[in-house]
């Protein structure tokens, strides 16, 4: 071997070793910089969203609606503090399903998600407005989305009797999809227990914008006009 | 007339993996069951044929203007156990009726004059065939994507709200696999689970798709 090719393999050495030693490093900060920001979404949680106490909060079971496969959700009785006030409850169960599942694969809304505000309307729909991360942190799919939303419904419609409908919203605006593919243009039926639709049955029903819940009377095959661009349900990307 | 909807599209990209976009396998998938649909005597058209992203109401519109057609949106998700696969209806067929004295509170839209569908709630009319055709679809499924759920689901799928027509969406799991090449190695059983569902659900609905 000529002295030239043992130098070539020896700076070739000496470079493979220097680039293991670097990526090792990278590796680890690139790990502590997932840490340090997974610790920093935590806290700009609690700063977004306290826990919310009131006077007349009492502890109870909740029946919160984690996921128990990708697929499918589950209640679990979780006991909480909640508020008599229908509004603060349910701020307090939208705080506790985003702030607490059991495991990270029981998580259905992004964690950080921030319930913005919470309303409801005199005939029992309920507006939940979230921060811009329940839209682009939820993962694009069609059962992902839907178990986002069904999370959301079923926990709130098993521990605020007065609720009868969910809107949701992103930043305050109505927004086409949660996150490419589930409709957000409607209101969601809730079913409090002791009403016809069966818990973990089927999701929420979706009522078109504008209207009830009711199906149409028959009518003609084709559909009246699409809605003009300016309207919401021209929006086709997310 | 099959209508194939390879969903998203153009600045859509859908779901996104490691090097993966839901619009470009959906759109490869989608050509590979229309082959093997027209190889079994159907006709279809196919809501965007290249990187574009027709509105929903163009993709709805292209249903709607047919007679007797079955509409068919195909995803890849972003979670979900890899090589498995799910049929969708539109939720309003699972929707009890509201309770007796439920408010509705958006009531205040005018009714259509009679004889006309309101766009948004067009799939309404259509809720039992497309629930037949999602559970024909799923059987199916079940049988050539192991660990596939045995009974389609209700969603509330925004690609298929405006469609007056059956329809279904189908989700195939997902953009997370390791290798291209076992997502898009499911376009055959997908395409041969989607001719035998139709082929299924013609048998129950004769007015099915030509």
């Amino acid at each position: 071997m000529s002295r030239n090719l043992k130098l070539a393999l020896g700076i070739l050495a000496v470079a493979v070793l220097i680039g293991a030693v670097s990526f090792g490093k990278m590796h680890r900060r690139m790990a502590r910089l997932g840490e340090t920001q997974s610790s920093e979404n935590r806290a700009r949680q609690e700063v977004l969203t306290p826990p919310i106490t009131t006077p007349t909060d009492t502890v109870v079971k909740a029946k919160i609606f984690w996921a128990a496969a990708p697929d499918q959700l589950a209640p679990v009785e979780t006991e909480l503090p909640l508020s008599a006030d229908p509004v603060q409850r349910a701020r307090q169960l939208v705080h506790a399903l985003i702030a607490s599942p059991p495991t990270p694969a029981q998580r259905t809304i992004p964690a950080d998600a921030a319930l913005l505000g919470f309303y409801i309307l005199p005939d029992g729909t309920a507006v939940a407005d979230f921060s811009d991360p329940l839209a682009s942190e939820t993962p694009s799919g069609i059962m992902s989305e839907q178990m986002a939303v069904n999370s959301l419904a079923r926990t709130l419609e098993n521990n605020v009797a007065t609720l009868r409908r969910l809107k949701i919203l992103i930043h305050g605006q109505e927004v086409d999809t949660l996150s490419g593919n589930v409709d957000l243009t409607g209101i969601f039926d809730l079913h409090p227990p002791g009403q016809p639709a069966a818990l973990g049955a089927a999701p929420p029903a979706l009522s078109a914008p504008g209207t009830s819940a009711t199906p149409p009377s028959p009518a003609a095959k084709l559909p009246a006009a699409p809605p003009s661009p300016a309207g919401s349900s021209a929006r086709t990307s997310h | 007339m099959i209508v194939l909807d390879p969903a998203h599209g153009g600045a859509d990209p859908g779901a996104r993996g490691e090097g993966l976009l839901e619009k470009d396998i959906v759109l490869e998938m989608a050509r590979t069951v229309r082959a093997e649909l027209e190889r079994q005597g159907y006709r279809v058209v196919m809501t965007r044929n290249d990187d574009s992203n027709p509105s929903y109401d163009e993709r709805a519109a292209m249903a709607n203007a047919y007679r007797d057609s079955i509409f068919i949106t195909l995803h890849i998700s972003s979670t979900g156990q890899p090589g498995t696969a799910r049929a969708y209806f539109d939720q309003a067929a699972a929707a009890a009726p509201p309770a007796p004295g439920a408010a509705t509170p958006n009531v205040a839209s005018p009714a259509p004059p009679p004889g006309l569908l309101p766009w948004d709630q067009a799939q309404q009319t259509e809720s039992d065939a497309s629930r037949k055709l999602a559970d024909a679809i799923q059987a199916h499924l079940a049988q050539l994507f192991p660990g596939s759920a045995g009974a389609a689901a209700p969603a509330a799928v925004r690609g298929l709200r405006s469609v007056a027509a059956p329809a279904a969406a189908i989700e195939i799991a997902s953009v997370s696999v390791p290798k291209p090449e076992s997502l898009t190695a499911l376009a055959a059983p997908l395409a041969t689970a989607l001719v035998r569902g139709i082929a299924a659900f013609r048998a129950v609905d004769p007015n099915g798709a030509k």
